[in-house]
């Protein structure tokens, strides 16, 4: 057995080692999830920075088609294709506030990722949790396709395909596909796919989960076999022209991109775009013959096509937009689709907030008014109607809400500030706002970024495997 | 004192309403009619209906609660209810849930009523808990212990591993305080 098998073996014993009081079996959805062919077919590539802390190592790991930056170290681990992105990680004497306590880091956080598989999974942001402040862990971990492990320390826990947990600490639980989950720390759960739960106790409590045999169709898991449905169909679509980017060492410079936007070299870039100051694209992101008005951002695994983004638009991590127009300072939530097409335009106010994991798929023509929260699955004005509201209809709520599918209890107006404190935030840290040299972000930083690759062993038993590297300036 | 044994207060089950798995709730509920007017024994009739399996082992039980919720429409919505619970909201919101749940449709339509007498009796039966049995030659202590820590309705009385009766908690009740009574006087 060679000794990507073995590893890969080990990993899945432990996480279902975890996993063994709900009872759930990671070993049918590992069957085919790593292809042992491909993870001696790609390199892995690191960015360096002046902005960002240099601190790489790796051992005993594999780590395919994978990006890091900042600190970050992996051991005993799979890694396919994931983007470890450690630029928003906390510096040594940076201060975090957590209730009644007042944290000072003592040394700069790391991201650790042991004994754990991540497929095409985005790693951002940093730990939210009080007790390791220093340290933003992966362990006994598994992520299928197109997780998001967003500020969310993860031990012992499965994580299915497009399933984002977001500032949260989650232990021993499975996050079903297309679940969204933003609670603070979890424990021992076993959350259905399409749920979308944002929790914060005392504050509010938001709750709406997709109609199982509708989410079915565009994203489906069953044992044994690769997950399938129209989103994993779309992104396979337009698969080849990611490998161009990142088969090709000297790219083409995109032309007429402003001094103060970053598009990252490994984004697709097709004709017909237009980018305005202050735009950040990142890294495995899709832009095709649309206009991104300034401050707008655009991150990792992201595709814009045919769309027009006013500005200030931030588009979060997998959120995918076809076909619509975008008012000023519209927010899309991780991993959502929204799906218009030629003839059907689909057209969002301004300050609307699509909340992260919505599906909008529509046959006819479909209008958001401004300034509306809206989730769930719609596909006409029926479920427009039930599954979004005026976003002061929701601050008046004042003890509950049941709409639809959706249940909310708490304070309404502390929801809606929240939502809006961290739209604010992310356009912030991405530099949205940067102008006469400063409130510069991700996307005035990224400029001085350039990129290393490193190569895993191509033949024998450590096929596939990388050697022990470690990176420092 | 009467020592009394479980198998002297059970009602045999050939003389208790039973259907098999398959029968509609209106031919269960008629059944169950026809049991309590063929039972003389006790002033106490009959308030459910055993369902048995294809080999006549008892796979279930249907009492009145039971079937008055497959009628409630918002018995369907219990799983959602259940799932709601699992996401940290207050008894209260889950209380207005059901509230609200319920108001969306009256209970009492010919529709409702058509369609609930159309369900079969395995989608909405009561399956027996580890509890919920007795040995015949148990004394009454022992079922009344099970009865109120179990807070049954009736046991399940076995011989060996077959069920051959039903200990209702009307002829537990009328024999403990017969006996106090008794003894009073």
């Amino acid at each position: 057995m060679k000794e990507l098998d073995k590893i890969f073996a080990r990993i899945v014993q432990r996480v279902n080692i975890n996993l063994r009081e709900i009872d759930f079996d990671v070993n049918p959805f590992a069957v085919e999830l790593i292809p042992p062919d491909q993870m001696s077919k790609f390199y892995a590539f690191y960015g360096i920075t002046p902005d960002h802390p240099l601190d790489l190592h790796f051992q005993h790991s594999a780590l395919a088609g994978s990006y890091f930056l900042g600190k970050c170290q992996v051991r005993n681990s799979l890694l396919y294709k994931s983007d470890i992105r450690g630029d928003e990680l906390k510096r040594k004497g940076d201060t975090v506030t957590f209730k009644r306590f007042s944290i000072t880091l003592t040394n700069d956080e790391m991201i650790d990722i042991r004994n754990s598989a991540l497929v095409k999974t985005l790693v951002h942001n940093y730990s939210h949790d009080p007790e390791t402040p220093e340290v933003f862990f992966i362990t006994d971990t598994l992520a299928m396709d197109y997780a998001n492990i967003h500020g969310s320390p993860t031990d012992g826990s499965f994580l299915g395909p497009f399933a984002t947990v977001d500032l949260t600490t989650v232990r021993d639980s499975v996050i079903g596909a297309y679940s969204y989950i933003q609670a603070g720390e979890i424990s021992h759960l076993h959350i259905e796919p399409g749920t979308i739960w944002v929790n914060s106790p005392g504050n509010f409590n938001f709750y709406y989960r997709h109609p199982p045999e509708q989410l079915e169709h565009y994203i489906s898991l069953s044992p044994d076999k690769v997950p399938w449905g129209l989103l994993i169909d779309f992104i396979e679509e337009r698969k080849v022209e990611f490998q161009r980017v990142f088969d090709v060492v000297n790219l083409k410079e995109i032309g007429s991109v402003p001094e103060s936007a970053k598009v990252d070299r490994y984004a697709v870039v097709l004709p017909n775009i237009k980018i305005g100051e202050n735009v950040l694209v990142s890294q495995r992101a899709y832009l095709k013959n649309s206009s991104l008005g300034r401050g707008a951002n655009a991150q990792e695994n992201c595709f814009i096509i045919n769309s027009t983004l006013e500005g200030f638009n931030v588009t979060a991590h997998g959120a995918k937009i076809i076909e619509a127009r975008l008012g000023r300072k519209v927010f899309v939530g991780f991993n959502s689709f929204l799906n218009g097409n030629t003839e059907q335009m689909l057209t969002i106010g301004e300050g609307c907030v699509i909340m992260p994991h919505t599906i909008i798929d529509i046959k006819k023509p479909l209008e958001i008014p401004a300034d509306h929260l809206v989730w769930g699955l719609i596909r006409n004005e029926a479920d427009l109607a039930l599954n979004s509201l005026p976003k002061t209809t929701l601050s008046a709520v004042d003890s509950s809400l049941t709409q639809g599918r959706m249940h909310f209890e708490g304070k309404g107006g502390l929801f809606v500030k929240a939502l809006s404190d961290r739209i604010d935030h992310i356009l912030e840290v991405n530099g949205a706002f940067f102008a006469n040299g400063e409130n510069d972000g991700h996307a005035q930083r990224n400029q001085k970024l350039s990129l290393n690759t490193i190569q895993p062993f191509q033949f024998g038993p450590m096929q596939g495997m990388y050697p022990t590297i470690t990176i420092r300036p | 004192m009467e020592n009394f044994l479980v198998k002297n207060l059970m009602v045999p089950i050939s003389e208790y309403a039973t259907v098999k798995v398959g029968t509609r709730l209106i031919d269960a509920v008629r059944a169950l009619e026809k049991a309590q007017e063929a039972y003389t024994t006790s002033k106490y009739q009959h308030r459910a209906i055993l369902v048995l399996d294809d080999n006549d082992n008892v796979v279930g039980k249907v009492g009145q609660l039971r079937a008055l919720k497959a009628i409630d429409r918002q018995f369907d919505c219990n799983e959602e209810i259940e799932e709601v619970r699992k996401f940290q909201f207050s008894d209260t919101y889950v209380a207005e849930l059901r509230e609200h749940y319920r108001s969306r449709g009256e209970v009492m339509t010919v529709q409702t009523l058509r369609q609930a007498a159309n369900q079969k009796v395995e989608e909405f039966m009561q399956q027996p808990t580890p509890g919920e049995f007795v040995a015949e030659e148990s004394g009454l202590d022992t079922a009344i212990h099970k009865l109120v820590a179990g807070t049954h309705l009736s046991l399940l009385v076995t011989r060996d591993s077959k069920i051959v009766g039903i200990l209702r908690i009307a002829d537990v009740f009328a024999a403990v305080f017969n006996e106090m009574a008794s003894i009073e006087s």
